[in-house]
């Protein structure tokens, strides 16, 4: 098998992953009949002869012309693949678990359009498209992603059976990407720990236990939550109720907090649960982690990197 | 790797595929026995209906059932299931009900390499140019057939476009083949005897009407081309089988194949000639009177008759010899002249005229002198529709109708010769044939097909007496239509008038000529000629596969070569613009890709300083061409000016 | 040298803020192009003095909010006072009603004041008890910001970064630049030297002549081959937006413009890539996060102009 696996690198020219963009040269290219190419060559043979028996020159000429057609056929899907260029696109991080989607960006540097374009991840679902002339467009090849990490997409296999299935032409391509994989998260994890921590202890939730501090009129970005509602019955105008020190609510998922039993990926698991429960409902959180800690914040950029640091944990 | 199952074939692939059925299935209706036909017709509006109304394809047990019942009447109708016409017909039948289990496109490839096959059927009909159109018609559907099932998201007319594209470019490699594929002589195996039936011409017997009915067909029985001038008309006598036997009704051919050599022809100046002979399934080959050489293959019978050894199945072409004015004498014996003169009881007033005849005159030429005189004085009538004639159907004629065709003169004729006691007999074959003026052949066709008489004189040998000459000379000299009176319903190749269709007419003959000629009659011997004829000394096999290699090695370059180029159009200027930078590249100062107008100019000005002013000139005329307003053909046609002007000193 | 207005103010300002044309080129840009500006940098390079200068050259009046941790969104629009006297309230109008506002160190003020002032900045009015006011003409903001991650901050997140046309850095002076502020007069004083070298009526001109620069087939192909780039390319966690890509173009003209050009160059484009595009593309995790222009020469290099 080992040997099998070596040969067949050695013969497609794999040499681990490549860098963009790739060029699929004449030599990449690979062209063999199909099934149903070679049924058809079977077919012409069984017709020549009849056609020699019967003295059929008109025979002779379908036979020689559908000839004639097989080796045309050779060469537009050649044409079909050769040349085509393929750069690394997006990659968005997903879970485990879940499908990642490696991005290949398709590059027709010809004036002429290519069709049914297939491509295939080792392990993962064939996606079709077509490629306008001078066009670029966008795939995105499925690949279970199993455990957390960086998971990389491995052998890319394009092929293409067009315009007349008679030959399947394919080349083989590793692109240098890789996917950011997060834990998965625990699917009956206990509720987010808001009690176990903070300095001031309680839980902090959006209820307010600040100070009320006045009135004032309303701004388009003043929450409805703060609209001083019996003001508004007695003045007619909106008014908002202005509170002082409020701040959002707060909590550290800490890893040593968790209790002793569980083992990495099941504190991971738990923590990126938690990340996205605090996530979610728009807390401010941190994260600690055996020798690195998160601090504080909230947004879009500090969640990812909170997960980027689960899942690359002690990798 | 078997994951998800095949989509579904398409409605437009469907319609496709129903289309390459329709094509191949239709001219195989008329050929095919009639139930079949039926069932054929039925399955197609079946299938038909079903893809209009997006209904579901029956049941396999149904299918599977009809293929079963199929075959079954396959087998009742020709009392075996191998063969060509059985194998047609299950090819049909096949067909047929795979197109309604045409669900993936596996079925639909089945459907396609069926097509193929039954195409290929076609020709064991009809070789024509149209049959040959209706396969190229076919082709193209087919391909495009191909296509949509390689690429359904593809609109119909792309398919089409692609096919045609495809086929065009297969075509080079089709003539190639078609020229340097060695030809092997077939059959491979022995063929069944039903190959050929329903050919029209002359058969081992004569009788009353059968000449007439016979031209009536315009039909072409053999074209000939003449190495010099072609003899004059009265002259073209191209010799049939002779009939020797009379059983007061019919004259038959004698069952003799005696075999003898050629004639002495030393007195006469040989005229060479090529036959091109259409099938008509008889052994025999038609040539000029009197044959000079044979045919490779051929044998001479007593009676000057050419036989091949088998009867001609394909067209078939054979170089002659005739000498037209020699004698004919193959050195009768006395009992085998006893043959020519046994006649049959009846028709006692003819044999009684002869009789007197003989006895009033001095010599055999007298009686034939006095019998030809009689039919020019008698008032006997050259007609295509004679009345039909009862028992002593010579007696009839002579006494009382008066009225016939070729056949009953030279029937006539030879019965009174034979009367007399002069050994004669009939001789069926054609008498002139019509020039083209298009390709310089001459064409024969059933409609001149004729019948004489032959005479055996002492000395002289057989002497070709023809009654006809005698009551219609002038259908000997100038041919049918001259001979009849307007009256007569005519062939319509035959008449006189319509003159400007003959020539279409003779035009299109030429084609199909040229089509015989070249692409059904391409065998192993016109083969060797061509290639020899463009320069292969010694066209063998090995010869001819090594040019078939390298020519289809040299397409495929080609045709690569048009596979790879690159056909990005730029505009003038940005060509110009990328040709400054290749120049600029000789020294190093190629421009980087992203680099703009004005950087660029900046960076070469500064490391070239003496370039400096005009690639500020340049790259200002670009900038104004490209990121200005300035357009048009003038201002582009200058920056490619000042491009080709940069002189570049290759230092350092 | 040309004695346009533009370049006058340009060679005045590049008195008293020493070497950093650049930065003044972009701040005037960002103007021209009715844009907001966004200074990141530490305290004490010289942001609000290019504020100010600016504010002077052009003839324009100025107001600074200070933002801290307790602003309230009505500290900067103003606020509406119940006034017993008269039954009824009466708006008293916030710093925001000003041509040219410094806005200083934003990212302390909290979230619910940003976004007040951010919507004031789009909208270029101010809705305030229903009653819309309109914001003066020009309408500029500099926005300055501490580099992020500092203790007790709000950094602005990527959908109000998206309301400055243009982020930019001050960075350092250099040494000869250093020396010559070291030794020189105060620079306040020499501000109140200044004379405007245009009145609003002309700079409202302006703003309208830099729509009307030539930007061809050939340029807008580069700025759209750009922004695809970005967004299939996975060194970007999130691409240009269009509106980003109409804010490169529409800088590029206003940079043409002080070039004295009536046509884009991709050059121009390149030039203000790094202010657009530096605080709207995040460089995808796992990438070294690089500075506004590394982020921009990598973007400009894997793009050859179409």
């Amino acid at each position: 098998m080992q040997a099998v696996a070596s040969f067949k690198r050695w013969l497609f020219r794999l040499y681990g992953p490549e860098a963009a963009p790739i060029r699929l040269s004449q030599r990449r290219v690979y062209v063999l009949p199909t099934r149903a190419g070679l049924a058809f060559a079977a077919s012409l043979v069984l017709m020549l002869t009849g056609a020699i028996n019967y003295n059929l020159s008109l025979g002779y000429a379908l036979i020689f012309l559908l000839a004639g057609l097989g080796l045309v056929t050779l060469l537009h899907t050649f044409r079909n693949l050769v040349h085509l260029e393929i750069s690394p696109g997006r990659v968005e991080p997903v879970f485990a678990g879940d499908n990642a989607g490696f991005g290949l960006q398709l590059h027709n540097r010809r004036g002429q359009s290519r069709f049914a374009l297939e491509l295939k991840l080792d392990g993962g679902e064939t996606q079709a498209c077509d490629l306008a002339a001078e066009a670029t467009t966008l795939v995105s090849l499925p690949l279970l992603a199993r455990r957390r990490g960086w998971l990389r997409p491995g052998r890319v296999t394009l092929e293409t059976r067009y315009p007349l299935c008679l030959v399947r032409a394919w080349s083989y391509v590793e692109p240098d990407m890789r996917c950011l994989v997060y834990p998965k998260p625990e699917a009956s994890a206990p509720p987010l720990p808001l009690a176990a921590n903070g300095e001031n202890g309680g839980p902090r939730g959006g209820r307010g236990s600040e100070d009320f501090s006045g009135l004032r009129s309303h701004q388009p970005a003043d929450s409805p939550r703060h609209v001083a509602w019996k003001a508004v019955a007695r003045e007619q105008i909106l008014l908002t109720k202005q509170f002082a020190g409020a701040s959002a609510a707060q909590v550290w998922l800490d890893w040593n907090a968790l209790p002793q039993g569980l083992d990495v990926e099941a504190r991971l698991s738990r923590l990126t649960r938690w990340l996205i429960d605090a996530h979610s409902r728009g807390l401010a959180y941190g994260l600690r982690l055996p020798g690195r800690q998160l601090a504080l914040g909230q947004g879009a950029q500090h969640f990812q990197e909170c997960l980027e640091a689960l899942a690359l944990h002690g990798l | 790797m078997a994951s998800k199952p095949a989509p579904p074939l398409t409605r437009t692939q469907e319609l496709w595929l129903l289309a390459c059925a329709v094509l191949t299935l239709v001219p195989a209706i008329q050929p095919a026995p009639p139930w079949l036909a039926a069932a054929l017709i039925l399955a197609l509006a079946w299938r038909a209906w079903l893809w209009w109304r997006r209904a579901t394809l029956p049941p396999r047990w149904l299918l599977n059932l009809l293929v079963v019942a199929g075959s079954v009447g396959v087998f009742l109708t020709y009392r075996h299931l191998f063969g060509k016409d059985p194998g047609i017909a299950l090819l049909i039948l096949f067909l047929a009900l795979k197109l309604l289990e045409m669900r993936r496109p596996r079925d639909g490839l089945a459907v396609i390499f069926l097509c193929y096959f039954l195409l290929l059927t076609h020709f064991l009909n009809a070789q024509g140019m149209e049959v040959a159109g209706l396969a190229l018609a076919a082709l193209v559907v087919i391909t495009s057939a191909l296509a949509s099932l390689a690429h359904a998201g593809s609109g119909v007319l792309a398919q089409l476009r692609l096919a045609v594209l495809m086929l065009a470019q297969a075509l080079p490699f089709m003539l190639v083949l078609f020229l340097l594929f060695p030809r092997v002589q077939g059959p491979l195996w022995g063929m069944p005897v039903d190959a050929y039936s329903g050919m029209t011409g002359l058969s081992e017997s004569m009788s009353p009407g059968d000449i007439s009915r016979l031209i009536q067909s315009g039909e072409i029985a053999f074209r000939v081309r003449f190495e010099g001038q072609i003899p004059p008309q009265p002259s073209l006598y191209w010799r049939g089988p002779v009939l020797g036997n009379f059983d007061g009704r019919s004259w038959r051919a004698s069952l003799a194949r005696e075999k003898v050599g050629l004639p002495d022809t030393a007195t006469s100046q040989p005229v060479g000639y090529e036959i091109t002979l259409e099938p008509h399934n008889k052994t025999w080959l038609f040539a000029l009177e009197i044959p000079a050489s044979l045919p490779a293959g051929a044998s001479l019978s007593r009676e000057y008759l050419i036989q091949a050894r088998a009867p001609v199945r394909s067209r078939l072409r054979y170089a002659m010899q005739s000498s037209p004015g020699a004698g004919h004498d193959p050195g009768e014996s006395a009992v085998s002249l006893r043959r020519y003169l046994s006649l049959p009881p009846n028709n006692p007033r003819t044999q009684a005229l002869a009789q007197q005849w003989r006895r009033e005159a001095t010599d055999p030429e007298a009686v034939i002198r006095r019998m030809l005189e009689h039919f020019r004085q008698e008032s006997f009538f050259y007609t295509l529709t004679p009345p039909l004639l009862g028992e002593n159907s010579i007696d009839e004629f002579l006494f009382g109708t008066r009225r016939g065709f070729c056949e009953h003169y030279a029937s006539a004729f030879t019965f009174t010769l034979r009367a007399a006691g002069i050994p004669a007999r009939v001789v069926t074959g054609y008498q002139g044939g019509q020039r083209n003026p298009v390709d310089g052949y001459l064409i024969v066709r059933q409609s001149d097909a004729h019948a004489w008489a032959e005479a055996w004189l002492e000395g002289r040998g057989w002497v070709r007496v023809d009654p006809t000459a005698a009551i219609a000379p002038s259908r000997i000299e100038a041919g049918l239509a001259s001979a009849m009176p307007a009256s007569e319903a005519l062939p319509f190749m035959v008449r006189a008038d319509f003159s400007w269709l003959r020539q279409l007419r003779f035009r299109w003959e030429a084609v199909g000529n040229a089509w015989n000629q070249w692409v059904l009659g391409y065998d192993p011997q016109r083969q060797r000629e061509v290639l020899s004829r463009l320069g292969m000394r010694e066209p063998d096999w090995q010869a001819m596969a090594a040019a078939m290699a390298t020519l289809c090695g040299l397409l495929l370059l080609a045709l690569t070569a048009w596979a790879l180029r690159k056909r990005i159009r730029l505009d003038p200027t940005q060509r110009a613009w990328n040709r400054l930078s290749r120049k600029l590249g000789r020294i190093g100062l190629a421009r980087r890709p992203w680099e703009g107008p004005a950087d660029y100019a900046r960076r070469v000005a500064q490391a070239r300083p003496e370039l400096a002013q005009s690639i500020q000139a340049i790259a200002g005329l670009y900038v104004d061409l490209r990121y200005g307003k300035l357009n048009g053909d003038a201002p582009s046609q200058r920056l490619r000016g000042l491009v080709s002007g940069l002189d570049i000193a290759v230092s350092k | 040298m040309s004695n346009s207005p533009i370049d006058q103010a340009i060679r005045q300002a590049g008195r008293i803020v020493l070497g950093k044309e650049r930065q003044i080129r972009l701040a005037l840009v960002c103007l021209l192009a009715r844009g907001h500006l966004l200074i990141e940098d530490l305290p004490g390079v010289g942001k609000t003095i290019l504020a100010h200068v600016l504010a002077r050259l052009l003839g324009l009046n100025f107001h600074r909010i200070q933002c801290t941790a307790d602003m309230l969104p009505a500290d900067i629009i103003g606020v509406s006072i119940y006034d017993r006297n008269s039954g009824g309230f009466q708006f008293h109008p916030g710093p925001i009603f000003a041509q040219v506002i410094l806005v200083d160190e934003i990212n302390r003020a909290m979230p619910k004041s940003q976004s007040a002032l951010l919507e004031a900045m789009e909208e270029h009015q101010v809705t305030c008890e229903g009653e819309t006011r309109p914001l003066p003409e020009p309408f500029f903001v500099i926005a300055t910001q501490n580099p992020s991650h500092q203790i007790g901050t709000f950094p602005l997140p990527e959908s109000q970064l998206d309301r400055f046309l243009m982020r930019i850095e001050m960075g350092y002076p250099d040494q000869a630049a250093e020396r010559e502020l070291l030794a020189g007069a105060d620079r306040r004083d020499m501000m109140a030297s200044l004379s405007p070298s245009m009145d609003p009526g002309e700079l409202l001109e302006l703003q309208q002549s830099v729509t009307e620069v030539h930007a061809s087939e050939a340029l807008i192909a580069y700025v759209q081959a750009l922004a695809e780039h970005t967004r299939r390319s996975p060194d970007y966690d999130a691409g240009l937006s269009p509106r980003a890509a109409l804010a490169l173009l529409r800088a590029a003209r206003a940079w043409a413009l002080i070039d004295h050009r009536d046509l884009v160059l991709p050059e121009d484009i390149q030039a203000v890539l790094p202010a657009i595009a530096g605080h709207r593309l995040r460089p995808s995790s796992g990438m070294q996060t690089a500075s506004s222009a590394e982020i921009a020469a990598a973007l400009i290099a894997a793009v050859p102009l179409p």
